[in-house]
């Protein structure tokens, strides 16, 4: 008699504990659809671009340190004002280099400057590819490539 | 700087710290017929510890991915109720004059790695010492597997333990994430290289291999050795690692491909020349030809399997031992999903199944949002190489795919296993921070 009545017991709270066991797989789902929905407004606001710098390090504070930069395609730095992104450094060249995305990958390529364009702290001597997280530096400003 | 309060963490915890003393209760009663409910002090240390990690990613403001922690925590969680109702004298430690039983010792690695986990991430702010490094990494993995090689003892034919006196390691677990480690770095590398040169051989566009060569020749030595080693199942966890690395940077179909052709390839070269694969192979396509001798443990996970059916015996009703014999050798660590399957049927390991799922994704959601390539790339390896070490040994449990013995992560039984899984959970949401905080230059006060 107490045998079937601890059967019964063990039944229920078996069937009680699978039961909890999906009710935490479904709030796990719950915040997967919650988390998408907010992904899409997350994207749009801030990675709508290809690309953008990050501005690590920046001793003339134009461009500040700690800022990012949205890089279109096409993107030319120097201390001229008319270059893309304006550098305010005095070891940088008036048209420096040039920065573009061409098909999946950016690349970067030296105009001739004094002082020369380092990726990952490397000379360049010809256009090079740039992978995100690359760092780029530029007289004394160093930028990263981010996504 | 503003705290970031992790809610969906919490919610998601809650029930989970109560799904485990429920397990626990059920158990208990079943076992031995009484109302007591089961071991409160593993029920308690287990919330403590997922509260405490929770507690101290706020303190430090990680505002990493909030699922992975409750997603592991609910695995972990069915794992240690299923490690709780298994005889207690399959496994064990005594600690400080405390004999712990098997869920005690295995509590007591969850505690090792969930603070390794928050120490890695917490403090790891920049990945400049994994990826910098890579060649030191790359040797530290070689050194570990040349010292298993040397100093290793074999368990049941496959040569994977140092003994260090007081704990026995597997240093193969700590290699698999050196491995994905060194891998992701020089991707990030070479990555725009190799998919910008092109070698055509025929119509088939082959990798530049000068740029390959560093990579190539390590996985060869590790493969070699671990194939060596007679650890089969880590030997195709590493290369489907590998492979999917390989794809995720290059997004080239033909080097998946290629890698398949060599898989093929090396897999009748194994079945030809050694012959545990050939004797895993004959097992896997018909266990019943010899039940009581090599297709021992496969024809009693079957049963097992097919005893649990729909809606499982209820936990602690299975038939685990018979006669004081395990029904299922080692069902503690390379078969507990088959025990979890039985107790729970499959309702119960679907479940667990969605655990896991949830996991993948949101490590591979954490890969999609990475700041960098080599953060990216990271997660994806280490995500991958979690995903398939489940799917092998889910695999092999089920007769889906021929045998090999690797654990079931954050579920098995077993340090190392343990240890290592929880490494990688710190290194994910280490990445996962750094993509939502941003850069390393922002002021952090």
């Amino acid at each position: 008699m107490t045998g079937d009545i601890l059967r019964i017991l063990l039944l229920v709270l078996q069937l009680g504990f699978v039961a909890l066991l999906y009710l935490v797989l479904m709030r796990f789902a719950g915040s997967l659809l919650k988390d998408l929905r907010n992904a899409e407004e997350v994207q749009i606001a801030s990675r709508s671009g290809i690309g953008r710098l990050s501005v690590l390090e920046s001793p003339a504070d134009e461009p500040p340190a700690g800022t990012t930069i949205a890089l279109g395609p096409i993107n030319s730095i120097g201390r001229n004002v008319n270059n893309t992104i304006y550098v305010e450094d005095d070891f940088v060249s008036t048209n420096h280099a040039m920065l573009t995305f061409r098909g999946r990958s950016w690349f970067v390529e030296d105009q001739g400057s004094t002082n020369g364009t380092y990726v990952n702290g490397h000379r360049i001597d010809r256009p090079v590819a740039l992978s995100f997280g690359d760092e780029l530096t530029i007289g004394r400003v160093r930028m990263r490539l981010d996504r | 700087m503003r705290i970031a309060w992790r809610g969906a963490e919490l919610r998601l915890l809650l029930p989970i710290l109560v799904l485990v003393p429920f397990g626990f209760a059920i158990t208990n009663i079943a076992l031995t017929g009484t109302l007591e409910v089961g071991p409160l002090h593993l029920a308690i240390g287990y919330a403590v510890m997922l509260l405490g990690a929770h507690l101290v990613l706020v303190a430090f403001g990680n505002r990493g991915d909030q699922l992975i922690l409750p997603a592991v925590g609910a695995m972990g969680g069915i794992g240690l109720i299923m490690l709780n109702r298994l005889p207690q004298d399959l496994a064990g430690t005594s600690a400080l004059g405390i004999e712990l039983g098997m869920a005690g010792t295995q509590l007591l690695w969850f505690g090792v790695g969930v603070i390794s986990m928050l120490v890695i991430a917490v403090g790891l702010r920049d990945d400049g010492i994994l990826r910098h490094y890579k060649y030191t990494w790359a040797a530290v993995g070689i050194l570990l597997l040349a010292a298993t090689f040397i100093f290793g003892y074999e368990v049941n034919g496959a040569r994977l333990w140092i003994d260090l006196g007081a704990v026995s390691v597997q240093p193969g677990e700590i290699l698999k994430i050196v491995l994905v480690v060194f891998i992701a770095a020089y991707l990030a590398e070479t990555r725009t290289l190799l998919t910008s040169a092109r070698v055509r051989i025929g119509f088939l566009s082959v990798p530049p291999l000068p740029y390959f060569l560093p990579m190539l020749a390590l996985f060869a030595v590790v493969m070699l050795i671990v194939v060596r080693l007679n650890d089969l199942g880590t030997a195709l966890l590493f290369f489907g690692t590998f492979l999917t690395m390989l794809f995720v940077a290059t997004g080239r179909r033909s080097y998946v491909l290629i890698g398949l052709i060599l898989f093929v390839v090396g897999f009748f070269v194994a079945h030809r020349l050694f012959g545990h694969v050939q004797l895993r192979v004959d097992v896997w396509l018909d266990p019943f030809a010899d039940p009581l001798g090599a297709g021992f443990q496969p024809v009693r996970a079957l049963y097992a399997l097919g005893r649990g059916g729909l809606f499982g015996e209820g936990l602690g009703q299975g038939l685990v031992t018979l006669g004081g014999n395990l029904t299922i050798p080692y069902v503690h660590t390379d078969f507990i999903f088959t025990a979890i399957a039985e107790e729970l049927g499959l309702v119960g390991a679907f479940a667990l199944l969605g655990f896991a799922a949830v996991f993948v994704f949101r490590g591979l959601r954490v890969a999609a949002l990475a700041r960098d390539d080599f953060s990216g790339l990271l997660a994806v390896g280490l995500t991958a190489s979690l995903a398939l070490q489940a799917l092998i040994i889910i695999g092999g449990n089920t007769k889906l795919i021929p045998l090999t013995g690797i654990t079931l992560p954050f579920v098995s039984y077993g340090g190392s296993s343990i240890l290592a899984s929880f490494i990688m959970v710190g290194l994910l949401l280490s990445i996962s921070h750094r993509s939502i905080v941003g850069t390393d230059a922002e002021p952090d006060a």
